[in-house]
């Protein structure tokens, strides 16, 4: 039995739809309505431009970069994510000595903030002192130039983003393992299914959920992408780490074009609903009860 | 695999991938000249505390009870907006599946980019004359934060049998009565827990800081690690002793909070 009572229904939501209205509902209108302007600093005077915002964006080389990069970004940082999540969570799921302790030390890297993580791995991408390069060169490899090399700095950021949240992936893998039912492994090896044979066709296609909710989450998150490129490339060397998050924030924040500002807030509103909603079918089938 | 290989195999892994909190942790102690000349070692050859000291000497406690200020009053805000709203959504009944409609919404929010909203963020801000204040931080955090506890409160209500509450309520137990009898203590553990995660959240926020706080008093912790970044560049013992310091409470946690992280990370969704 759910309670009827409509008025206390609407004292107990009340706060929460005027602050997200206010902070989230608002804004949001207000960049539809802005992405259709476009807007004189000079004067201050706007007017109605219709889709020139989003025929200029996409006749824009830094736009398409930025979307070409944040796309690649995403997939390539998930996919990473996800597969080395799934080996972890593979080795974790049979016990081995120190399990215990192994387990919560797994996941510090997704701990420590998104600003400390960067801090460290600018560091160790430092051509002249860096951890890396010294590595490198004491194992007789050439040094790299990591960060300021444009063909590989999205991937460095790629690295970073895998190593902190690799864990997340695994989190959420493992829960999965842990769910299967023993007696459907135990079967499998009295059939005579052992090892990787067991693992690729017994075990993954019954934690195929949990993979998929994995990848979706990731992707989401990592369509995000600003801080990390924010502190260690500032979307460079020339834009190859610009990802749309810089765009929106160097138009809005730097170059003051609302109008562009908006309508490129506007193609990834568009892009990370589509992803959330494939997200809410699978999680929201659940009834209330 | 036999069990000792394994064994070996996944400490290997786990070392491995630990390497640059090791790395962290070591360079916070080595002495400025070391860390240019420390090539690929990992841990200092002479302990130094000379970034410690000069971290001590800096803005660290102004820095500390900012972040800790806005990410818990943010976090109350919260917690406390989104408890009432939970059982609103799970205990009553809505017309026209207004509630799937609520949370979905709710989830959207969650999932966008926060970079999307910040340009009239920063006008509303502006007309409120909450511009580089703590208070419009907190505001702001919101975004990130209400969405979040909504869901996370969302699962732990659901997991209250509804009969303890159908008794209350016979009883003739009022609303608010009822919600801070039974269902709160029951939800205890699960306020706790969203709590932390909004905390968290709150902690290591870093793009509404940026746009919104520009006096050095009211910088949080990723902001100056930000600008420490870009200003200083290779003083990477201070550097490293700040993050030990941003990192030690959220490590700790990892530990303590091990049973929710599953819950706290897909935000109560599994």
């Amino acid at each position: 039995m759910l309670f009827e009572n409509r008025k206390q229904l609407s004292t107990l939501l009340l706060p929460a739809i005027v602050v997200l209205g206010l902070l989230t509902a608002y804004p949001i209108i207000s960049v539809v309505y802005n992405a259709f302007l476009s807007v004189d600093i000079g004067s201050g005077q706007h007017h109605f431009v219709g889709m020139a915002n989003f025929a200029e964006l996409f006749d824009d080389f830094f736009f398409v970069t930025a979307i070409q990069n944040t796309l690649l970004f995403t997939v390539v940082a998930s996919t990473a994510q996800v597969l080395l999540g799934l080996v972890l969570a593979l080795l974790f799921h049979r016990n081995f000595p120190g399990r215990r302790f192994a387990l919560p030390v797994i996941i510090y890297p997704m701990m420590i903030s998104t600003l400390v993580c960067s801090s460290i791995w600018r560091s160790w991408y430092h051509y002249d002192f860096g951890f890396l390069n010294a590595a490198f060169v004491s194992v007789g490899l050439p040094p790299q130039e990591w960060l300021f090399n444009p063909d590989f700095a999205l991937y460095a950021i790629a690295i970073v983003d895998t190593w902190q949240w690799t864990p997340m992936a695994f989190l959420i893998i493992l829960a999965g393992l842990q769910s299967v039912p023993k007696d459907i492994s135990d079967a499998a090896m009295v059939d005579g299914a052992t090892g990787w044979k067991s693992t690729l066709y017994i075990t993954l296609p019954l934690i195929q959920k949990q993979i998929l909710l994995a990848f979706l989450l990731r992707s989401i998150d990592t369509f995000k992408l600003f801080d990390k490129v924010y502190v260690m490339t500032g979307g460079g060397p020339g834009n190859a780490t610009e990802t749309l998050s810089m765009f929106v924030y160097k138009y809005g924040f730097r170059f003051f074009d609302l109008g562009m500002a908006s309508a490129s807030s506007l193609v990834m509103l568009a892009i990370s609903l589509a992803m959330t909603l494939i997200y809410a079918k699978r999680v929201m089938k659940g009834g209330k009860q | 695999m036999n069990a000792r290989v394994h064994g070996i195999v996944v400490w290997c892994c786990t070392g491995l991938f630990l390497l640059p909190i090791v790395w962290m942790f070591g360079t916070a102690f080595k002495s400025p000249n070391e860390i240019l000349n420390a090539g690929a070692s990992l841990l200092p050859t002479t302990l130094s505390f000379d970034s410690w000291l000069a971290v001590w000497q800096g803005s660290l406690f102004t820095l500390i009870s900012n972040t800790v200020l806005v990410s818990l009053s943010a976090t109350v805000v919260s917690v406390v907006v989104a408890f009432f709203a939970a059982y609103g959504l799970v205990r009553y009944r809505f017309p026209a599946k207004l509630d799937y409609l609520f949370l979905l919404l709710v989830l959207i929010i969650k999932m966008m980019p926060p970079i999307v909203v910040a340009i009239p963020l920063y006008s509303l801000m502006n007309q409120l004359s909450l511009l580089n204040s703590k208070a419009g931080l907190i505001l702001a955090y919101q975004v990130y934060t209400l969405p979040f506890c909504i869901w996370m409160l969302l699962g732990f209500i659901r997991d209250i049998p509804l009969e303890i509450e159908e008794a209350g309520a016979m009883d003739g137990a009022h609303l608010f009565r009822r919600l801070l009898h039974i269902v709160f203590p029951l939800c205890a553990p699960g306020l706790v827990a969203t709590s932390i995660f909004a905390m968290i959240l709150g902690w290591n926020e870093f793009l509404f800081s940026l746009l919104f706080i520009h006096s050095p008093d009211k910088l949080t912790i990723p902001l100056f690690i930000s600008n420490f970044m870009t200003e200083d560049g290779t003083a990477w013992g201070e550097l490293m002793v700040i993050g030990i310091i941003s990192s030690i409470p959220m490590l700790v946690l990892a530990s303590y909070m091990q049973r929710y992280l599953l819950r706290g990370f897909s935000m109560g969704l599994k």
